[in-house]
């Protein structure tokens, strides 16, 4: 422009100075308040509020394994991820559809920092995420039950997956201009993850998404883990900011800096994907291999009464409730039984994964009794049925193989104690329900019920404790034999005996 | 109203000096140079004369293909003095799009923050005043789907006049609007005249003659008129004349509301020689180019 002009004067302009990163951060503020007030993620965001409480007060819930609840927050946060991705999409995309970008194509704040605005708008999402993580998690750790430990980088993959799929929103508004490009490639993305690399854990590719979440039967100690977590966090926050750059790029900012950041960023996300690679081990890890085969190098074992309660390290504080469960069961035992040291071993088979649903093999010592690392809910009354089996057949092998008539005792010990036996009877069977036959859910191998066996028991249960209870400690020798017959425990209990010559266990 | 073409106009806050722009082949802009003082400068011409693309290039949209601009004294050439020019920068377009489920102050709001007013409560304070200089200060909250066509207008006015820009550019503003919207639009578009400088595109001559100091007309992407609203009308001094026939040997001629025939051209002898409008002077400087100023 060398063309000679004439002086010009000024008449007027704005008073204000020049802030172009103050007006990035204040369109960032304006359009997180349009991302807050959208319908679909006040919704979701309620709903996930809803989901916390629901989730946290469960009776099951009360015995929170931390290195469980810790990657138990991920997924939630993917819901509301989607929402702030197609609502930041939106907003990119809004000045295009509504025909503004003539005029706002000529103000101060160029299209490039207006990017940066619309990605910095999901940042309130995710600290939002990061306090209901938070609170998720403290809310579980001050529970009573509360055993392991948590990690911040798993903690942290809630509010990282809401962020990067706030800016992807803001790379697709960028980088196509239709406001389906972002659903399309929405759907594409979770059918890629439900059916071409489900996110196993095991696999390199699966680490790639945000979210790897493995669960199995077992929790494991926090040691056992071995999920490349932080590695994770790194590849999370590397592709982020990658994300967010290339969108930045692709709305005209192509300083030397952002040049530059993009590169850092890549490298950031290559480092954290290399590191990831691995995965979480599949099978057995010369640490899984000792917890799972000579768990007792590293359990603690302590005494409570006349028992003994052997826990990995993380839950020797939880050894006071299997006593309890101990106790309950023994005071309705009659003979030896009532009296008898039992040895409660905390038992995990870790050597096929986090994944695994693997049956551990019940143990043929007497007086040994399995309990496993989730506790609460179900898992309460399936321990007392193996306390049971053992008190009545001598050991958890031959528990586990009683079909005879010894099933209604072990149940009634079992579940006498119960606060609600009936619900506890239905809990611990296979389907849920009070009457026909079943199997019986212990910590080991379950066990098969007869129709009959599950009628007598269930008439025992609605009688009361004590009736019933001075009758097996009266008979406790003759209804722990496998001599005695249905008929026979029927008739020793006080409980009509419609088809008990021909109902047990045994004969289905 | 005041004779405008009485106002003095002051050394020039914009100056533009060779500006050329092609698409493709055509030139939208073939050579401008203009100057623009203090208060409304009315830009006239037919469809396609490169009135907005002249807009455009002045507002910085698009960077002309030749010549050289200066805003307020900065020159759009390089970034900063780009940026310079933007901050001064109040930019009405043409048919303005806007965020229907925005309310009037939230939409002005978001134009505010966009052109770097960063403090809340100055900003706010800011959005106020505009909103209440076009009158909209009782539909603030409301969505802007919800107002009428005027109103809309009129926040694209606000919007405009948000952080007092030292230059205006508006774009055909009075379009689509009833004559009591227009009226008040006139109004605000004077108001907002004082003290900067303002680039009115229009096809309305009315809007010309009420509103601006001075009067620009282009034709095919060229200047071809530059001055007061009063030489304009002065071209047509003596080439304006009343008929009870269309005068055939007349470059444009129609029926008025009398029955007679008011001719524009070239008068016979003995003509019925009526006073020239603004009007008639336009369109004797467009001088056959455009379809639109010859009526049948």
């Amino acid at each position: 422009m060398s063309t000679a002009l004439e002086t010009p004067v000024r008449a007027a302009g704005p008073t204000h100075r020049p802030r172009p990163w103050a007006a990035v951060f204040a369109l960032a503020r304006f359009e997180a308040r349009e991302l807050r007030m959208n319908m679909s993620f006040l919704a979701l965001a309620v709903l996930y509020m809803i989901w916390i409480v629901w989730q946290t007060t469960q009776r099951q819930s009360d015995f929170p394994i931390l290195q469980n609840v810790d990657r138990g927050t991920q997924m939630m946060p993917v819901l509301i991820g989607l929402a702030v991705m197609l609502n930041v999409n939106r907003a990119v995309l809004r000045s295009r559809r509504r025909d503004t970008d003539r005029h706002f194509d000529v103000l101060v704040v160029e299209p490039w920092r207006r990017t940066i605005a619309h990605v910095l708008s999901a940042v309130p999402a995710a600290l939002f995420i990061a306090v209901c993580v938070t609170v998720q998690f403290t809310w579980a750790a001050l529970k009573p039950g509360a055993v392991g430990h948590g990690s911040p980088a798993e903690l942290a993959v809630g509010p990282l997956t809401v962020l990067l799929f706030g800016v992807l929103g803001a790379l697709f508004g960028r980088l196509f201009l239709s406001i389906l490009a972002a659903p399309i490639l929405l759907v594409l993305l979770l059918f890629a993850m439900t059916f071409a690399a489900p996110p196993s854990g095991n696999n390199w590719v699966s680490w790639l998404y945000p979210v790897v979440s493995e669960t199995g039967s077992d929790a494991f100690p926090s040691d056992l883990l071995e999920r490349p977590a932080a590695w994770h966090v790194l590849y999370l926050v590397g592709l982020a900011l990658l994300v967010a750059l290339l969108a930045v790029l692709a709305s005209g900012g192509r300083s030397t800096v952002v040049k530059a950041t993009v590169a850092a960023s890549l490298a950031l996300t290559l480092v954290g994907a290399v590191g990831q690679s691995g995965g979480t081990p599949a099978g057995s890890t010369p640490a899984r291999e000792r917890a799972s085969v000579t768990p007792e190098k590293i359990r603690k074992c302590v005494e409570h009464g006349r028992s003994s309660y052997c826990a990995f390290p993380e839950w020797t504080g939880r050894t006071a409730d299997w006593a309890a469960v101990v106790d309950r069961v023994q005071k309705l035992a009659g003979g030896r039984a009532g009296g008898e040291r039992l040895t409660v071993e905390q038992r995990l088979d870790a050597r096929y994964g986090l994944e695994s649903d693997t049956l551990l093999p019940p143990s043929t010592e007497p007086g040994r009794v399995t309990v496993r690392t989730e506790w609460g809910g179900n898992r309460v009354p399936e321990f007392a049925v193996a306390v049971a089996s053992v008190l009545v057949a001598g050991d958890e092998k031959a528990g586990t193989e009683v079909c005879d008539a010894r099933v209604v005792t072990i149940m009634w010990l079992a579940l006498g104690g119960e606060a609600d036996p009936m619900s506890a009877l239905s809990n611990v069977r296979v389907g849920d329900g009070v009457s026909g036959p079943a199997l019986v859910l212990s910590p080991t191998e379950p066990f098969s019920m007869s129709a009959e066996q599950t009628r007598i028991v269930a008439e025992l249960l609605k009688k009361p404790r004590y009736d019933v209870a001075g009758k097996v400690k009266a008979k406790w020798t003759e209804l722990t034999s496998p001599e005695t017959s249905m008929a026979r425990v029927a008739e020793l209990l006080n409980v009509s005996a419609e088809g008990a010559s021909d109902g047990d266990a045994c004969d289905e | 109203m005041s004779d405008l073409s009485s106002v003095p106009s002051a050394a020039p806050t914009v100056s533009a000096a060779g500006l050329t722009l092609r698409y493709g082949g055509t030139a939208a802009l073939d050579d401008v140079s203009v100057r623009l003082g203090e208060g409304v400068t009315g830009l006239l011409g037919p469809n396609g004369a490169g009135k907005t693309t002249l807009l455009r290039v002045l507002a910085t949209a698009v960077p002309p293909d030749k010549g050289a601009f200066t805003v307020l004294g900065n020159d759009p050439g390089t970034s900063a003095g780009r940026q310079e020019v933007r901050r001064a920068l109040g930019y009405l377009p043409q048919a303005p799009g806007f965020h229907p489920d925005f309310s009037a102050f939230e939409f002005v709001d978001y134009v505010a923050i966009l052109k770097e007013l960063t403090d809340r409560t100055a900003r706010h304070r800011e959005v106020r005043r505009v909103l209440d200089a076009v009158a909209l200060s009782d539909v603030r909250s409301k969505r802007i789907k919800k107002l009428s066509g005027g109103m809309r207008q009129r926040v694209a006015l606000a919007a405009a006049l948000v952080g007092d820009p030292g230059f205006l550019v508006l774009d055909e503003p009075t379009v689509g609007l009833d004559p009591e919207q227009r009226m008040r639009f006139r109004e605000l578009i004077a108001r907002a005249g004082e003290g900067r400088t303002v680039l009115l595109s229009t096809h309305q001559t009315e809007d010309v003659a009420m509103l601006c100091h001075r009067v620009i007309v282009m034709v095919r992407g060229r200047v071809r008129f530059e001055g007061t609203p009063a030489e304009l009308t002065a071209r047509a001094a003596g080439r304006v004349w009343s008929s009870t026939e269309r005068d055939p040997g007349a470059w444009a001629g129609w029926r008025t509301g009398t029955g007679s025939f008011r001719n524009v051209g070239e008068p016979p002898e003995g003509a019925d020689m009526v006073e020239p409008t603004l009007e008639d002077g336009y369109l004797l400087t467009l001088d056959g180019e455009s379809s639109e100023v010859a009526p049948a």
